[in-house]
């Protein structure tokens, strides 16, 4: 399955958007950029590696002249990625539950977009703009958001500690490690292969 | 630049699929057998791209007919679609795409409009670019981390619940030897594989033979 590397699984969806309504959507995105609170929620969620939104109005479909007609659309476009951990209905449903007012500000300008809540009708509407991968990589396919936040915090703990431990006594190092092991004891779960959808 | 967070770029190109009514294999069903055909592990083509976190490509056969009052309408051209998550700047990674997997590349968008190949590294450029779509809102969790310092960090994480677990009730002094002996294993270890299998990162490996330290 293509869509699926390890523990990440890549969603892909485009939806037709009404001209008129792409400024209000841009609006919203940046207030969302300048106002890093606004971000906190897809933060908190913690299983998302990257995601994007990304406008093509009806005018912007790359032309590369040669053979290709020029497009005639009535629609912008709205496409989605996201790269998370877990499988597609615990995605969904966070996302519903979690992000419901945020979803609907980013796909309420979308033709037909049901809103984020009731969850049976959002699901439907994900799995009708959704297109599927045919290539999927991703470099740490073993280890999900949380295991890569965690390891840099070991990382850090370990630099921290290799610094200040040189020319210590062992007692002196005794001190210095047991505080370490306290600080990095929470960050130490193993990556390997999902408990699901593998 | 909403294509940036942090140290990250996010690149989304659409490019033109060529569209042949005499070929007798379309082109964008030859270029799905040939991407599913693609390995995705450390044998995979964009394992070998230096600072390549995250990277799909699909073929979009057309805009979806979210039903009516909406109206139904259709692309001109198929599209193949690329999405790519890497460190730095787009004409560096771009360059390395043309000098680390140029077949790959080649394979792939010989099936788009007017690509010009790799080996014009101008040309190449200016081709991705023109089939590049601006992203308009951009998320990456961790932004200030290499590829690279995340594959280290994950080796660093196993190799510390394992040094835990192996020195537990040592001398203190055993115990700072052992971590001397990690150092000098971390200083001195091969950089990560890419795209490595889900087994997991390998820890470090050091051993403590007769008071002194061996690295294997």
């Amino acid at each position: 399955m293509t869509n699926l590397n390890g523990k990440t699984y890549a969603l892909t969806a485009i939806t037709p958007m009404k001209p008129w309504k792409t400024i209000f959507l841009r609006i919203f995105v940046f207030a969302l950029s300048h106002f890093k609170a606004l971000n906190n929620d897809l933060v908190n969620l913690s299983f998302i590696h990257f995601a994007r939104w990304v406008i093509v109005t009806r005018k912007q479909f790359p032309y590369v002249g040669g053979s290709q007609p020029r497009e005639n659309l009535k629609y912008d476009y709205v496409l989605f990625f996201s790269n998370f951990n877990g499988t597609w209905n615990q995605y969904i449903d966070a996302f519903s539950s979690v992000l419901a007012i945020g979803l609907n500000l980013f796909w309420h300008w979308s033709n037909k977009y049901p809103g984020a809540v009731p969850i049976t009708p959002f699901k439907n509407y994900i799995a009708r703009v959704q297109f599927e991968n045919d290539h999927y990589f991703t470099a740490y396919p073993h280890a999900a958001t949380n295991d890569v936040k965690a390891a840099h915090r070991v990382q850090a703990a370990v630099d921290a500690l290799a610094k200040v431990s040189t020319g210590m006594t062992p007692d002196q190092f005794a001190k210095a490690y047991s505080q370490f092991v306290l600080k990095v004891q929470c960050d130490l779960g193993s990556t390997g292969a999902a408990p699901v959808g593998v | 630049m909403a294509n940036k967070s942090g140290s990250l770029y996010g690149l989304t190109i659409l490019s033109p699929i060529i569209d042949d009514p005499k070929a007798d294999v379309s082109h964008d069903l030859a270029l799905r057998i040939y991407l599913n055909g693609l390995k995705r592990d450390q044998d995979g083509p964009f394992a070998k791209v230096t600072g390549t976190h995250i990277a799909r490509l699909a073929v979009m056969n057309d805009v979806v007919f979210v039903g009516h009052p909406s109206k139904e309408e259709h692309l001109q051209s198929q599209y193949l679609v690329f999405e790519c998550n890497f460190d730095g700047d787009l004409d560096p990674y771009l360059d390395r795409m043309a000098t680390q997997i140029p077949e790959h590349v080649e394979a792939i968008w010989s099936h788009c409009i007017n690509f010009p190949g790799v080996k014009d590294k101008v040309a190449f450029r200016a081709y991705m670019k023109k089939c590049q779509v601006e992203t308009t809102f951009y998320f990456a969790d961790v932004n200030d981390k290499t590829v690279e310092q995340t594959l280290r960090a994950l080796q660093t994480q196993t190799s510390v619940a394992s040094f835990i677990e192996t020195n537990q009730g040592k001398s203190p002094a055993e115990i700072q030897q052992a971590f001397s002996a990690l150092l000098e294993a971390m200083k001195n270890a091969p950089a990560p594989v890419s795209g490595s299998g889900l087994n997991g990162p390998q820890r470090y490996q050091t051993a403590i033979v007769g008071g002194t330290i061996h690295h294997e």
